[in-house]
């Protein structure tokens, strides 16, 4: 659990950390925008270069960060997969004839389940699902006597194989990005960030002030709201509810069981809530002062300036056509 | 002059009974009054009403002379805080400063007069040392705390505390007693509502309620040492006020006993 | 011993890794019959803990508690083989502000929640839905009713009929009495201790009134930051050294009698453990 970094403020003194929460955003979305309009493969390593260039010189662990991406690690694969087998455009690069007979289907079947039984006893989890699935594809190919239920190929096409790469870096890259951003940002700062971005929208009679106010709140309760869920199933568990068994019919009433009381709170909470703020003279929609004013400083200008340098040049590129 | 007038007041919550039945009583400027009562006795929906977060179905509130009405209930709760019972459900920031600034941003405080009263008051209930923790880091009694500066930070005349002692463990719940006492001595109007005698002990005045309707309302003293009208609402004599409850139905004439007792009451 | 605890020790997993020693070498127990207990300490102190570790919710980093021959160590695959659930229907545990855990349409159907779900038939949860919605002093037109329009003391008592309806060996009540006004709270202790007395069952209560203790408790136990420093009898607690050490504060019937020693020289014989007894042993000697 506590390894997991992203979404979470981790206090730390680097340039990063004094920027201000609008400059950090806005230079996030403009370099995400670049990063959709490379379109080669050396500008995609450089792009990733720069941006772990930035950890470094924000004094951010980068094996932390990347380390941190691991919960993704299958979500990307499964997105690199993907393209690999079913995007067939461009030049054929690599071709196996794939045999299905009913041996080396039940073969990879018995494959499947080892895999499943043993995997929570290996120490490189990933390594070993993709031993399993090279071992599937071996089996495939090589066994193709006894009953042949079909055949089939599995190619590699030079396009699905760059696709694959340019979703998976950006994903990357995009992914660092935000976590470099909410690394760097008090939640509270985030907020009020968001909420200076959004207020020209007010033309559109969105109120960003309410906004901020709401997910200021938000995140204000979460835990507080975790910590309530817990007991109340701890509460019930005492009552003879087993979180980890039960039927389908059982599930549901575990549920409910926790559901209908998380429900009661929190409709109580914001009841007091609401109270407690009225009876402290909020009135919503009247014009507040704030205690937390944002700060431009030089080094914003900067670190706008260098970032829509970049896009620039990226649009540059991609106009030439480099 | 009062700080707060109640005259006749009732009120129902849609489809219930009536949780007060014309209820009148009064708290001058100064004093520490409080209201006891049982559970479901109309205490906390009494503090409701006074700085209109529910609405009187018959009856006239005043505060400080001017009364309640949709045009002057923002001008009247600049006058009037309350803390709250449950310490989790009123903290509105995510870190204490932010949170005793909450109602000062409500009030257009300018800037730097807000940062100099954060740090003032958040002195004053002992939590500068806090100032950036959040509340998970807090107990319920520190974020009580937090909630009377923030309402001392709004300079507010008088402060209702609706059993505000309630959720908290013996060490709590003493912190905020003797705040309630230093607010007294500084001038500061102090209402609590409550069913704990310890914190009736000290007020000036007591007004006991029962079944929404005020059953006596009276000198501390005299309230403290009635059993009859005490244990119709629920409450008990303090164990003293007992034993001098017993002295007395025997005709004890051992006057410095009693008035030990009595002194034994009150510092509880 | 119906509950045994060798050596515990529990350490919650903080953020970064930085434990947070919640108790620490505790050992104790507990028969399944004819006691009453206390369990007092500051806030933090670990009580809440310790309880959950008495239903098996929680299991020790260290050491081993046996509950009902089930053994739980850190082991958590060994921990997980057993069936631990059968061990809650036998240690009933009631939380703090239990009001939150009610969730059926009916008071009824809420308290026959947990003895179905330990697998005792709808005819006979329903006979002990009746008796037990008594016990706790409410009657039986209650039962036909939605638990949400009850008033916060009426919640209370349901879901403690709840638990009772489990029929437990063992109830455990994590400050139940918290919010209530002073009738509400005699009444209640009354119940607890009638459901101790009456039908012998072992009662532990997580308090923090003296009083509570003194009046009601034939043991007591006191966390300080996460050690069990003291298991007795109540009265040997309040003796001066410990009340100092410890921070307690006094119940209010030790604190007048030792007043008027002080003051006035006035001596009981036998210690009163009660508001009327204390009433009676002084009317007597001071008139």
């Amino acid at each position: 659990m506590n390894r997991i970094v992203i979404g979470r403020y981790i206090p730390g003194n680097s340039f990063l950390y004094r920027m201000d929460p609008r400059t950090k955003l806005i230079a996030m979305i403009l370099l995400m925008v670049g990063v959709f309009l490379i379109q080669s493969f050396l500008h995609m390593f450089v792009a990733l270069a720069l941006v772990t260039l930035i950890l470094v010189f924000g004094r951010l662990s980068v094996k932390r960060v990347y380390l941190g991406l691991r919960p993704l690690v299958f979500l990307l694969m499964f997105t690199f997969l993907f393209q690999v087998l079913f995007n067939r455009q461009g030049e054929l690069l690599y071709s196996l004839a794939l045999h299905y007979t009913i041996l080396n289907l039940s073969l990879a079947f018995m494959v499947v389940l080892l895999w499943g039984f043993t995997k929570r006893f290996i120490r490189f989890r990933l390594l070993y699902f993709l031993g399993a699935v090279v071992g599937i594809f071996a089996l495939l190919h090589s066994i193709s006597f006894g009953v042949v239920l079909g055949e089939g190929t599995f190619a590699v096409y030079e396009q699905g194989l760059s696709t694959a790469f340019f979703i998976m870096v950006r994903l990357i890259i995009i992914i660092t990005l935000s976590t470099i951003l909410t690394i760097t940002t008090k939640p509270t700062d985030l907020n009020l960030g968001l909420e200076s971005i959004l207020r020209p929208l007010r033309v559109l009679r969105i109120n960003a002030e309410e906004i901020a106010m709401i997910i200021a709140i938000s995140l204000r309760y979460i835990p507080t709201l975790l910590e309530e869920a817990n007991k109340i199933m701890l509460a019930q568990a005492s009552r003879g509810v087993d979180f980890q068994e039960g039927k389908l019919k059982d599930k549901v009433i575990q549920v409910v069981s926790l559901l209908v009381p998380m429900f009661i709170i929190s409709f109580q909470r914001s009841d007091d809530l609401a109270n407690a703020m009225e009876a402290r003279s909020f009135v919503p929609g009247q014009e507040r002062t704030r205690l937390h004013i944002l700060r431009w400083s030089k080094l914003d200008t900067v670190a706008l300036a260098c970032t829509s340098l970049a896009l620039a040049g990226v649009v540059l590129l991609r106009v030439v056509g480099w | 002059m009062n700080m707060i007038d109640i005259e006749n007041v009732s009120f129902a919550y849609s489809g219930k009974v009536e949780a007060l039945k014309n209820v009148s009583l009064c708290v001058r400027k100064g004093e520490w009054v409080t209201i006891l009562g049982h559970n479901g006795s109309g205490k906390s929906t009494l503090a409701k009403l006074i700085v209109g977060l529910l609405k009187p179905q018959t009856g006239t509130i005043r505060v400080d002379g001017v009364e309640l009405s949709e045009r002057t209930v923002y001008d009247i709760r600049k006058k009037v805080g309350i803390v709250f019972q449950n310490p989790d459900n009123q903290f509105v920031g995510v870190t204490v400063r932010d949170d005793i600034a909450f109602g000062l941003e409500n009030l257009q405080i300018p800037r730097e007069e807000m940062v100099e009263r954060i740090e003032r008051y958040a002195k004053r209930v002992d939590m500068y040392s806090y100032l950036n923790k959040e509340p998970q880091a807090l107990s319920g009694g520190q974020k009580q705390r937090v909630a009377i500066a923030g309402i001392l930070a709004m300079r507010t005349e008088a402060i209702i505390f609706d059993e505000a002692t309630s959720m908290l463990d013996p060490d709590g719940r003493k912190r905020i007693l003797s705040y309630m006492r230093k607010l007294r001595d500084e001038g500061v109007t102090v209402v609590t509502i409550t069913h704990d005698m310890r914190e009736a002990v000290q007020s000036d005045r007591i007004v006991v309620l029962k079944d929404g309707e005020v059953l006596k309302a009276d000198k501390s003293e005299n309230v403290l040492k009635d059993k009859e009208t005490l244990e119709q609402s629920n409450l008990e004599l303090l164990l003293p006020l007992e034993v001098l409850h017993g002295l007395e139905k025997k005709k004890s004439t051992n006057e410095e006993l009693k008035e030990f007792l009595w002194q034994l009451s009150l510092n509880g | 011993m119906a509950i045994k605890f060798e050596r515990v020790s529990f350490q919650y997993r903080g953020v970064d890794d930085k434990g947070y020693l919640a108790l620490a070498d505790i050992n104790l127990s507990i028969a399944a019959q004819g006691e009453f207990i206390t369990l007092i300490g500051e806030t933090g102190s670990g009580k809440s803990t310790l309880a959950q570790h008495m239903n098996a919710l929680l299991a020790p980093t260290e050491g081993r508690v046996h509950i009902f021959g089930v053994k739980l160590t850190s082991d958590k695959k060994k921990n997980r083989k057993q069936r631990l659930n059968p061990i809650r229907q036998r240690v009933g545990l009631v939380f703090q502000f239990p009001e939150y855990q009610l969730f059926e349409e009916t008071v009824l159907k809420d308290i026959i929640f947990g003895p179905k779900n330990f697998g005792v038939p709808h005819e006979e949860a329903l006979e002990r839905a009746k008796k037990m919605i008594q016990i706790v002093g409410l009657d039986e037109s209650y039962l036909e009713r939605s638990p949400f329009n009850l008033s916060g003391g009426e919640k209370k008592r349901v879901s403690i009929a709840g638990i009772l309806a489990m029929e437990p060996e063992i109830l455990i009540l994590d400050e139940p009495t918290s919010g209530l006004d002073p009738m509400g709270r005699n009444a209640l202790l009354k119940v607890f201790y009638d459901i101790h007395e009456k039908l012998g069952k072992t009662v532990m209560i997580i308090t923090h009134d003296m009083d509570t203790v003194y009046e009601y408790a034939k043991r007591v136990l006191v966390l300080r930051e996460g050690a069990l420093v003291y298991d007795g009898e109540p009265p040997g607690l309040f003796s001066r050294k410990h009340v100092e050490d410890w921070n307690l504060e006094l119940p209010e019937i030790l604190r007048i009698q030792r007043a008027l020693e002080e003051r006035f020289g006035i001596r009981l014989e036998k210690n009163p453990t009660s508001r009327k007894e204390l009433i009676e042993a002084l009317g007597e000697v001071v008139m």
